[in-house]
């Protein structure tokens, strides 16, 4: 049997990503390499319009790249087509965004039992409820998203991407919506749930302070990797 | 189950709702106004039946099998016979050819006698048929025989007691001209009177009523056993008189109904769009989830299911609530209740649920379940709304629902090409406009500048919003102009002082003294025409039985003796169509010169009184069956008419105040026949006003729904509008400028939809008029006005109150609420 310490949760060779622009290609992302540990936290920064998002978008199958190849847990992507790619993500992946998009017409409890849902969980209310206390939210379980603050919607962002118990979590800005109390208290959460349940941690951020809390730092800049 | 939770959930918030409000609303339109038609069809038929005294009968020369009768019983059918024949019938004081009809004692099966206790009396109704032993004649009749009531007169072998004077049978109203002096008995007198005897000429008439199904059954069944030159004959054939004004309205409000169903369409592409809007970001986070586009399919596919049987069964409920509103409504101004309404007809709603589904919702739908998961870091991937392929899948929805619903291709293309033009219209009228308000508006600092710049701003969305607006604008101004149109032909139809007696077999003489009389006393008379009797026997020089061996294809004027009149001029109500009314030849009526197949130059051979005289065609006439005038299929030259003792017609309108000493002067002249045709006359107004009152029941309820439509229309922008009103406000702008700007948007675009909805409408009209209503065309100033001002008002009107969030509410609160 193999240690999952040492098994990799993420590997991306000679990656390039275009888009096409009515100006012709436009190279977004250039001769990526990189490989991400199971249970290691990783922080992707570099400036507006560098190809963070874009790269976190296809590491975690929510695009189709260009070339190269981005392995998830042994599974190559670039093989999968869009259902692959939806039940791998069921499998194996977590999100968490900037605009935490919670859906508006769902509490706070059905939204973060709305994973185990789809997988046709029957044990998803108990577990969102649990993550729900976990988040220190129990006391707005009923209330929809309008009715929650900025960092109150971002805790349910946590519970509901932690709900999956997720064995990788991509984070997108996490903390970029809302003000330093509640962008510190998000931090704390989404480490804590991380060492807890031993996930993958992949974090954008602009946040430096978000940044070094995780086990490496990778920056890109105009589309290349540069370890740092 | 997962997808029926969620569902659920959805209902708590607006958008779920907001599409089964759409879904609701068109099942509603289309099941109320569906049901409500039926209910005013069935109604004519009811009427109709009443003139033909059952809802079928079958006239034939022998006497009724008893195996029909027995058979129509068994299949739950009422049934009555009348046979009518010629007889003399005496009095004390004299005697008199008549025409005698005996009937069963259940006789009308539909309808009503008009009797009378007084001669020449204008009757009060009754269902009662003469009892066994009785015999009521006709005021003429019985002034002819000296009779009065309680008097005894002879018939046959068998003396009957006068109990009532006859105004109208049920079966007569429609052959005016068949009219002689009449009396009616009962059937089980008739066999005591000997007078029908082999080889007599007797009509028999079997007629039955009953349920729809039990109806269509027997006709089944009974058609095989008809002999030649039998048919069954139904109400509709019969109450010909009314049929052009009763088609025209069902033309009306079946254009009504398939205008309701574009209207739900453009609610439901509404609806659909403003929901995948709202909900295509929530797709993407499921996809990130892990749910496969198979899995969110079958999501949707059960969401959907669930909303379009939620939408059936409360549209459908609604709509009965409607029509039975509109039934009440039309019940309580005409004073009649109309037939319950045929539950078949709920398919129409259910219907168009599923089509206006598929057509509307379903594509837009299905785009949403293909949204990219990366929507969720980066918007902009969100799939483009390809608008032109949707328009279209709507548009052939649209055109296939219309078929179904108006039951033909013809009023459904006239609508499809008219709203093909608008679209392209809109388009192009709007890009230019736009294009145009951006000139104007270079530097966007008064609120009319900031108004005008936001038109071509918004471009895309502002012209998808132009089309809207404009669609529902034509279609309500095309039934605005049908409405006015109708109501305007019908109400000329027939006039107050529409003819409501028919005067003829007067001889020349007498036509002077009747005319000093009439002029004298300021009665309303038409023209008096020379009336002489005449057969048409060869077409071409071909004998018309050799021409149609089977009696049935005879066309009609060489089917019957004819009535045959000269004249000078071409008189009211008709109008020449072709050649010269003036020349020395025959002018004949359009539909029978089609009917008979000859035309200009063709030659007809009509006997009359044992002559034959041979002469062309030389003129083709239209003629207004309905305008009460006397008409003639075929009109001949005075110098071939001329050598006959003609009886003249004509026709007198008598009120209250004068008909009774014009009965009592007429009563010198007993043998001048005079029909009463005031009954069948108001029976002809009646049903107009009734129709008339339909038609602005059903065209405000249409109304009410394109404003609504229109509503919904401005709420789909709303969210983009307020935001960039917010934005205003926080960079600065005064509510002035807001409001002012609001104004120039929605006015400007209220305006522009007015115009062009009114040419659109203008258009499909002269199209509606020429192929459906058979009208004449015309044109409609009107429309040009009430468009743009109504488009101006009511836009602005939905559209700042809508909005004026925008004006009251602090803009942080609009920009975190949106």
């Amino acid at each position: 049997m193999q240690d999952t310490e040492t098994l990799s949760a993420l590997t991306i060779e000679k990656l390039n990503h275009s888009v096409a622009t009515s100006n012709g290609e436009l190279d977004i992302l250039k001769g990526i390499n990189l490989s991400i540990r199971d249970g290691e936290s990783v922080a992707i920064v570099g400036a507006s319009g560098s190809g963070k998002s874009t790269l976190l978008g296809l590491m975690a199958g929510l695009d189709q790249h260009t070339q190269g190849s981005i392995r998830l847990y042994d599974q190559p992507l670039e093989q999968l087509d869009e259902e692959g790619r939806a039940v791998l993500r069921g499998q194996y992946v977590g999100f968490i965004f900037q605009s935490f998009h919670l859906l508006p017409s769902l509490t706070a409890l059905e939204n973060v039992m709305l994973p185990n849902e789809l997988k046709g969980d029957r044990s998803a209310k108990d577990r969102a409820q649990s993550l729900l206390e976990q988040v220190g939210l129990s006391h707005r379980i009923s209330h929809y998203p309008r009715q929650l603050s900025g960092g109150e919607q971002q805790r349910v962002a946590i519970a509901r991407a932690f709900a999956s118990a997720p064995k990788i979590l991509f984070a997108d800005e996490p903390t970029g919506n809302l003000d330093s109390k509640n962008g510190a208290l998000v931090e704390d959460l989404l480490f804590e749930l991380n060492q807890k349940q031993g996930t993958t941690l992949v974090v954008v951020t602009h946040d430096p302070e978000l940044a070094a809390r995780c086990d490496r730092q990778i920056e890109i800049h105009d589309g290349e990797l540069k370890e740092s | 189950m997962f997808a029926w939770r969620l569902l659920l959930r959805e209902c708590k918030t607006g958008d779920v709702l907001t599409l089964l409000v759409a879904l609701v609303l068109s099942v509603a339109t289309v099941t109320g106004i569906g049901l409500f038609v039926d209910r005013l069809q069935q109604s004519f038929e009811v009427q109709s039946a009443n003139l033909l005294g059952a809802d079928r009968s079958v006239r034939r020369d022998d006497p009724i099998p008893t195996e029909w009768i027995n058979q129509a019983q068994s299949e739950g059918l009422e049934t009555a016979q009348t046979a009518s024949f010629s007889s003399m019938v005496f009095s004390d004081q004299g005697l008199q050819l008549a025409q005698l009809r005996a009937v069963s004692s259940n006789y009308p099966l539909r309808g009503e006698f008009l009797v009378d206790q007084q001669m020449f009396g204008t009757g009060v109704s009754t269902k009662d048929a003469p009892a066994s032993g009785e015999i009521w004649l006709s005021s003429r009749l019985a002034s002819l025989l000296g009779a009065g009531i309680s008097d005894k007169v002879r018939v046959g072998e068998v003396s009957l007691l006068v109990t009532k004077f006859l105004v109208r049978d049920p079966g007569s109203a429609t052959s005016a001209f068949a009219i002689a002096p009449r009396a009616v008995m009962n059937q089980e007198d008739l066999a005591a009177t000997q007078i029908i005897i082999p080889g007599a000429r007797v009509r028999y008439a079997f007629l039955y009523a009953g349920e729809v199904e039990n109806l269509e059954r027997f006709d089944n069944s009974l058609r095989p056993m008809l002999g030649e030159g039998e048919r069954i004959r139904t109400p509709i054939e019969r109450g010909e008189r009314v049929g052009n004004t009763v088609n025209r309205a069902e033309s009306f409000l079946l254009l009504a109904g398939t205008l309701a169903v574009v209207m739900s369409g453009v609610a439901m592409a509404l609806a659909s769009s403003r929901y995948v809007k709202r909900h295509l970001t929530q797709f993407a986070v499921m996809k990130t989830m892990g749910a496969t586009p198979k899995k969110l399919s079958s999501l949707m596919a059960i969401q959907i299911t669930a909303i379009v049987l939620f939408g059936i069964i409360i549209g459908s409920g609604l709509g009965l609530l409607v029509q039975a509103l509109i039934a009440d409504l039309l019940s309580s101004l005409m004073n009649a209740e109309l037939p319950s309404p045929s539950w078949s007809k709920l398919w129409l709603g259910a219907a168009t649920a599923i089509i206006s589904t598929l057509a509307f919702c379903a594509p837009l739908l299905a785009r949403l379940v293909s949204v990219p998961p990366l929507t969720v870091l980066q918007p902009a991937a969100a799939l483009p709304m390809r608008s032109t392929s949707l328009l279209l899948f709507g548009l052939v929805g649209m055109y296939g629902l219309m078929i179904i619903y108006a039951g033909g291709w013809q009023l459904p293309s006239i609508l499809m090409v008219g709203l093909a033009v608008v679209t392209a219209l809109v388009f192009v009228v709007g890009w230019g406009m736009f294009a145009l308000s951006r000139k104007l508006s270079k530097q966007s600092t008064t609120g009319w500048q900031v108004g005008l710049a936001a038109l071509h701003r918004r471009l895309v969305s502002n012209l998808f919003q132009l089309l809207v607006f404009t669609l529902i604008i034509m279609l309500s101004l095309i039934l605005i102009g049908v409405q006015s149109n109708l109501v305007r032909d019908w109400q000329a139809q027939v006039p107050e002082n529409t003819p409501n007696h028919y005067l003829f077999n007067a001889q020349a003489t007498q036509v002077e003294d009747i005319k000093q009389y009439t002029q004298e006393n300021g009665l309303a008379t038409s023209d008096w025409f020379p009336m002489v009797r005449g057969r048409v026997i060869k077409i071409n020089g071909e004998d018309v039985e050799a021409l149609y061996p089977n009696r049935r294809d005879e066309p009609e004027i060489a089917e019957r003796e004819l009535n045959l009149t000269w004249a000078d001029q071409i008189g009211e109500g008709s109008a020449l169509l072709e050649g010269d009314f003036s020349a020395q030849g025959i002018s004949i009526e359009q539909q029978a010169a089609i009917e008979a197949n000859v035309g200009i130059g063709d030659e007809l051979t009509i006997s009359i009184g044992g002559l034959e005289y041979t002469l062309p065609i030389t003129s083709i006439r239209s003629v207004d069956w309905q305008s009460m005038q006397p008409n003639f299929y075929l009109i001949l030259p005075k110098t071939v008419l001329s050598n006959y003792q003609a009886n003249y017609v004509s026709s007198v309108f008598l009120d209250q105040t004068n008909a009774a000493d014009f009965y009592r002067f007429m009563s010198n002249y007993p043998t001048v026949s005079m029909l009463n045709i005031g009954e069948l006359l108001k029976q002809v107004q009646d049903i107009i006003a009734q129709l008339a009152n339909a038609l602005k029941i059903v065209l405000s309820f249409i109304l009410g729904a394109g404003a609504l439509v229109l509503v919904a229309s401005v709420r789909s922008t709303l969210d983009e509008r307020l935001q960039e009103g917010a934005l205003l406000r926080t960079l600065g702008a005064t509510k002035q400028i807001v409001r002012q700007a609001l104004l120039v948007e929605f006015g400007a675009l209220g305006l522009f939809a007015g115009v062009i909805g009114a040419a659109g409408a203008e258009m499909a009209l002269v199209g509606l008029q020429h192929f459906v209503f058979e009208m004449e065309i015309a044109f409609h100033l009107s429309l040009w006005l009430i468009g743009p001002i109504a488009g101006w008002g009511i836009v602005t009107i939905i559209g700042v109150f809508a909005s004026r969030a925008v004006l009251k509410v602090p803009p942080i609160r609009l920009l975190r609420s949106i």
